[in-house]
Parts: structure tokens; C-alpha cells; sequence
């Protein structure tokens, strides 16, 4: 086990005997009452944490949503609070992290399953989780000491060579190295572990007798994984991807490290740029009154994107169960 | 004789006929087979695509920090702010070593009865209220840490006139680590066998009796696994703790007193301008990643006892 929550199992299905023997229970005792005083507090602690982000964020929404919504530019102290910046950087920086870690973590996860001699199958997947476990401020001090010298002398170069790739991607000349790019790839190597820790395990579940008949109805390997396996580990799959977009866009100090923190709409992914929870944490030490709101603000914006995605994915997970269930 | 003539042409028809099916469906299945070799090829240089950053991430860690750890300074100095005559005068991390134990244990002493309770009542009901709740402590669970750090900072330090302080650092690592302990004990609670519940209850005892007396104790394991990993989460978060916990210099373990943390001195170091700085953070970052791993270890270590105890 790691830091990494599977997709939650789905309790939906009614516990018939334990609930009517807990409502049918007379004595109310004070252990029940505990349970319910602990749940109220639980309640009253997420409910406080939705509504003190919200009320503090409210006097910008009321003033100002256009120019968070839709502004560029961030003019510290007296405003306005431009937010659009940090909206599209925190879209390109996890798009472009998802896209790369799910097309390798997917080939990851199904050579350590099906490739790898089965001594080493465990360990592998031990060290994995472990990865997983690390600290995100661990990879951003990686990419922000290491990888971004190496972007600098080696990459940038090397992109420019090709045809239309300045077009593409900008050319910043001689800068820090520190881009939307580098936060891209320091995201796409963070969220691998977790990626495939889930769909490792996704994939591995599958069960023997379906590889098996396909494999002996003359299929290849390659044909059993994608006519078999990634159909029946369709839904976990779905689970880790949704997983590993929460934790992309969330991420706050790996992007505040290496994105360059510079408040500016940019489609080129060389140049600076920053993300709605690494601007937070940038600027919040020095906020004063109208801007601590500004930033409060983007944090709802922060919290509907995180919360969507969760929705989505549990969506997602409880319609793939029923395909399954009439299956 | 002019049967024979008659019946030979088809034959001969059906085996020119075999063959060209034949070769067809070879070359397919070579076809197929070239497919399922190039698939597989491109899967295994994903397995290193994967391994080779990771892996040098780890030999970095280890190769630049190992040579920071190895001073006692390094645990037992406060830090210091190099100058111009004392470029190298870094002191050591003892105040976020501290402050990072401090706040874990605060956290945990908030986060784990209120968790481990929550995720009895959602595992033993089925009111309105669980239902409603395992919603709010999945969607909690991934919500991004730096919000736990805009909550601390408005309701403790702004609200409460509390200020910059180890206690609102470790209400945000709560508020974290609550979601992820919730989840672990309901699952906990529910993987002990129903004969267990119903052997008490037969033997006459009550309901909440069974509940502490018998489940709880056998789903224990489970419980423990999912606190660990709680803890380890928390104890790497920087974004929380960067906005609450003011960042002292100084080694108290007193909840009202500004302290540092690990993460957070691994972000200010990073930043900083002093070459000297840049190379004690491998250090910092290496006690880190072992504080967490051995966490994750013993979390794994305990899950294989439940496993052996089954």
C-alpha cells in the first residue's frame, strides 16, 4: 500500500442484515451517540471549509468575476486580478501531464504485468508505490535544480532545431529555463507512479480464464490485451486517469517551483507561466485585503475544477459498473 | 473411369483453393504477430521511459544528500543565513526536523478519533447522514492540499486571532489527513466477517458492545494501514503549511509558536540565491523521502500481518 486512494469501492448496495439490526437496535447507547457526535463534527469541518473559502472569496465574485474570469494580468497590490493566466496555464500544464503520463504509465503497467518475469514483477510494483509516496516538493526541487539546467543547455536547443517548432512552443533565448513545458514534465513524471500503481493492479485483476480464451481462439498477445484486458480494466483505468488529472491540476509547490510564476496568457509552452494553486502560494505571503479575496476567489475556481473532476469520475465509474452488471 | 475425371478437378479446385487461404491467413497471422511484437516493444521502452527519470531522481537524492546527512550539525543546529565572509555557514534543519514531528502528532491527535469513528458510524449505518458523508470524505480526499491551507489561514489564523502557528499547520494537515482515514476504517470495518458481528450478538451482547469489542479489534490492521498512510501524506504536504505555519527559526514544540517544517524549508532553500543553501536542500530532501518511505514500509509491514492473520 501507498499514499495512492484506489477508486473507492462502491457501497451503493445495500447492507440488508447490519443496518436493520443498527435501526432496530433500542439501546441508544452512548457509544452510538459518539459516532454520531464524530460525524457531525466531520460534517461541520467540511462544511466550514467549503463555506469559509466561499464567503471569503465572495466580495471579488460580486466586484470583479469578469476580470477573474476572462482578465489578463495580475496587478498586485490594488488590483484588478486578472485570472485567466492561471486558468489556462493550469489546463495546459495537466492536459499536456496527463496526455504523457497515461500513454506511457499505460505501457508501463502493462509490461510490468505481462512482460516482466514474475521475481520481478512484485518488486517492481513495491518500488512504484513507494515512488508514489514521495513528496511532491521532491519533484519539483528535482526539476527545478536539475531538469531545468538540463531543458536549458540540451532541449530548447534541440526543439529549435526542428521545422516550425519555434511556432509551436516559442523561443525564449537565454531565460532560467523554468516553463510551462518543465511543469508539464515534472507533473507527468509525478503523477506516473500513482498512474500506475492503480492501473497495474486495474490490469493484474483481470481474470485468467478471459486472457486464456482468448489467447487459445488464436489471439496474439497484443490482440488479447486490447480486445480483452483494457475493455475489463476499462473502469479502474478511467478511476486512475481521473486520479492522477485531480492531483495534476491541485498541485501546487512541484508547479510554483519550475512554471516561472509569471501571471501572462501563454500558448507557447517554452515560456513562463504559472497555475491557479502555485499563483496562490506565490503571492498569498504578501497578499493584503482585496487580493487575498482575489486569490480566495481563484481557490473556488481551484475547488470547482477538483470537485468536477471527482464528480465526474465516480459518474463514470457507477454507469461502467451497470454496462458490467447487465454484461 | 470418367467418374474419377469428374471428381479430380474439384479436389484439385479445393486444394488450390486450401492453399491460397492458407497463405492468406499466414500472412495475417504474420501480420498480427509483427503488430503484437512492435506493441510490445514500444510497451517496454515506456516501462524505461518510466524507470529512467524516477530512477535518476532517486540517485540524485541519494548521491547529493548523503554527503549533507552524514554532520550531527546537520540535525542539531538551527539554520543560518550564509554572508558574504561565510558563504558556507548553513547550520542545520533542527527546527523543521521538530516542526515537522510536531505537526504531524498535532494533526494526528486531532484527525485520527474523530476519522476512525466517522468511518465506524459509515460502515455500521445507512442513514441519510453516511451516505452524505462518504460523498463529502471521497470528494474531500482529492481536493487539492493548498485549499487546507486558504481554511487554515481564514478561520485560525485570521478568524480566531490565533496567528501564524504550528496548530493552524497542523488543522490544515487534519483537514487532510481526515478524508484518507475515513475512507481506510470504513473499509476496515466492512472487510471483517459478518460471522464475527453475529457470533457476539448470538452470545446476547449488545449492539454497541459487538461494535467496540469485536469488530473493532479485528478490523484494527486495517485502521492502523490507513493512518500511516495518512500520516505519511501529510507529513510531505509544503502548500498547506507554507500559507499557516510562519516558518520560525527556532526548535519549540509549543501549537501557538511559529515553526518550520521539512517540505517548507526544501521550497525556501530551493529559491534561495547561496550555492551552499542549494546543496544542504538534497540533505533536507533525503530525510524527507526516508521519514516517508519508512512510513509507507510499516503501513505495508502491517497490512501483511492482517494478511498473515486471515
Amino acid at each position: 500500500m501507498s499514499i495512492v486512494i484506489p477508486p473507492p469501492p462502491d457501497f451503493t448496495t445495500h447492507d440488508e442484515g447490519l443496518a436493520e439490526f443498527n435501526s432496530a437496535s433500542p439501546s441508544r447507547s452512548w457509544y452510538h451517540y459518539l459516532l454520531i457526535l464524530a460525524s457531525i463534527v466531520f460534517a461541520a469541518m467540511s462544511v466550514g471549509f467549503i463555506g469559509t473559502i466561499l464567503w471569503n472569496a465572495l466580495p471579488e465574485f460580486e466586484h470583479h468575476t469578469g476580470t477573474l474570469l476572462g482578465g489578463n494580468g495580475w496587478q498586485s497590490p490594488a488590483g484588478p486580478f486578472g485570472g485567466l493566466a492561471m486558468i489556462v496555464g493550469t489546463l495546459e500544464t495537466s492536459v499536456v501531464a496527463l496526455v504523457i503520463a497515461v500513454l506511457i504509465g499505460l505501457g508501463t503497467s502493462i509490461s510490468i504485468v505481462f512482460l516482466l518475469p514474475r521475481r520481478f514483477r512484485n518488486i517492481v510494483a513495491t518500488l512504484v508505490e513507494l515512488l508514489a509516496a514521495v513528496p511532491s516538493v521532491v519533484y519539483g526541487l528535482w526539476g527545478f535544480l536539475v531538469l531545468a539546467p538540463w531543458m536549458l543547455k540540451t532541449v530548447i536547443p534541440w526543439l529549435n532545431s526542428w521545422p516550425f517548432a519555434k511556432d509551436l512552443f516559442g523561443n525564449p533565448g537565454q531565460q532560467d529555463g523554468q516553463s510551462l513545458l518543465l511543469a508539464s514534465i515534472v507533473l507527468a513524471v509525478m503523477i506516473l507512479p500513482t498512474f500506475v500503481a492503480i492501473s497495474r493492479e486495474v490490469i493484474s485483476v483481470v481474470p485468467n480464464d478471459l486472457i486464456e480464451a482468448s489467447l487459445s481462439l488464436g489471439a496474439t498477445r497484443w490482440q488479447m490485451i486490447r480486445e480483452v484486458v483494457l475493455p475489463t480494466a476499462k473502469i479502474g483505468l478511467f478511476g486512475a486517469t481521473f486520479l492522477a488529472l485531480a492531483r495534476a491540476t491541485g498541485e501546487t509547490v512541484a508547479v510554483a517551483l519550475v512554471a516561472g510564476g509569471v501571471a501572462n496568457v501563454q500558448f507557447h509552452l517554452l515560456y513562463p507561466g504559472t497555475s491557479i494553486a502555485a499563483w496562490i502560494a506565490t503571492e498569498f505571503g504578501e497578499a493584503q485585503g482585496n487580493e487575498i479575496a482575489a486569490l480566495m476567489a481563484l481557490g473556488v475556481l481551484l475547488m470547482l475544477v477538483n470537485f468536477g473532476l471527482s464528480l465526474i469520475s465516480r459518474w463514470l465509474v457507477s454507469r461502467q459498473r451497470k454496462v458490467l452488471a447487465v454484461v | 473411369m470418367s467418374d474419377m475425371t469428374e471428381l479430380a478437378e474439384p479436389v484439385e479446385t479445393g486444394n488450390r483453393m486450401r492453399d491460397e487461404i492458407r497463405s492468406i491467413s499466414n500472412r495475417a497471422r504474420a501480420r498480427r504477430q509483427v503488430r503484437s511484437r512492435i506493441m510490445f516493444a514500444l510497451c517496454a521502452v515506456a516501462l524505461l521511459v518510466t524507470a529512467v527519470p524516477l530512477v535518476l531522481l532517486l540517485f540524485q537524492l541519494f548521491n547529493r544528500g548523503l554527503p549533507v546527512v552524514l554532520h550531527t550539525a546537520f540535525y542539531t543546529q538551527l539554520p543560518q543565513t550564509p554572508t558574504l565572509i561565510t558563504p558556507n555557514a548553513t547550520g542545520g534543519v533542527s527546527n523543521a526536523i521538530l516542526g515537522t514531528l510536531v505537526l504531524t502528532l498535532y494533526a494526528s491527535v486531532m484527525a485520527i478519533p474523530v476519522g476512525v469513528l466517522v468511518g465506524v458510524y459509515l460502515a455500521e449505518s445507512d442513514s441519510k447522514l453516511a451516505a452524505t458523508l462518504r460523498v463529502i470524505s471521497q470528494t474531500m480526499a482529492g481536493a487539492p492540499s493548498i485549499l487546507m491551507g486558504l481554511f487554515a489561514f481564514s478561520f485560525i489564523v485570521r478568524d480566531l486571532h490565533v496567528g501564524f502557528s504550528a496548530i493552524a499547520g497542523s488543522f490544515a494537515l487534519a483537514v487532510l489527513m481526515l478524508p484518507v482515514i475515513v475512507i481506510s476504517s470504513e473499509i476496515a470495518v466492512r472487510g471483517v466477517p459478518h460471522t464475527l458481528r453475529e457470533a457476539g450478538l448470538a452470545l446476547g451482547a449488545k449492539p454497541h458492545k459487538v461494535s467496540m469489542k469485536i469488530v473493532l479489534p479485528a478490523a484494527v490492521t486495517g485502521i492502523v494501514t490507513g493512518i500511516i498512510l495518512a500520516m505519511s501524506r501529510a507529513i510531505g504536504e509544503t502548500a498547506p503549511v507554507l500559507l499557516v505555519i510562519g516558518g520560525g527559526y527556532i526548535n519549540s514544540w509549543k501549537p501557538l509558536d511559529p515553526v518550520s517544517a521539512l517540505p517548507l524549508s526544501i521550497y525556501e532553500n530551493a529559491k534561495s540565491e547561496w550555492p551552499s543553501l542549494r546543496t544542504e536542500v538534497w540533505g533536507i530532501a533525503l530525510v524527507l523521502v526516508v521519514f516517508v518511505f519508512v512510513l509507507s514500509l510499516s503501513a505495508r509491514i502491517w497490512a501483511s500481518r492482517k494478511q498473515q492473520a486471515r
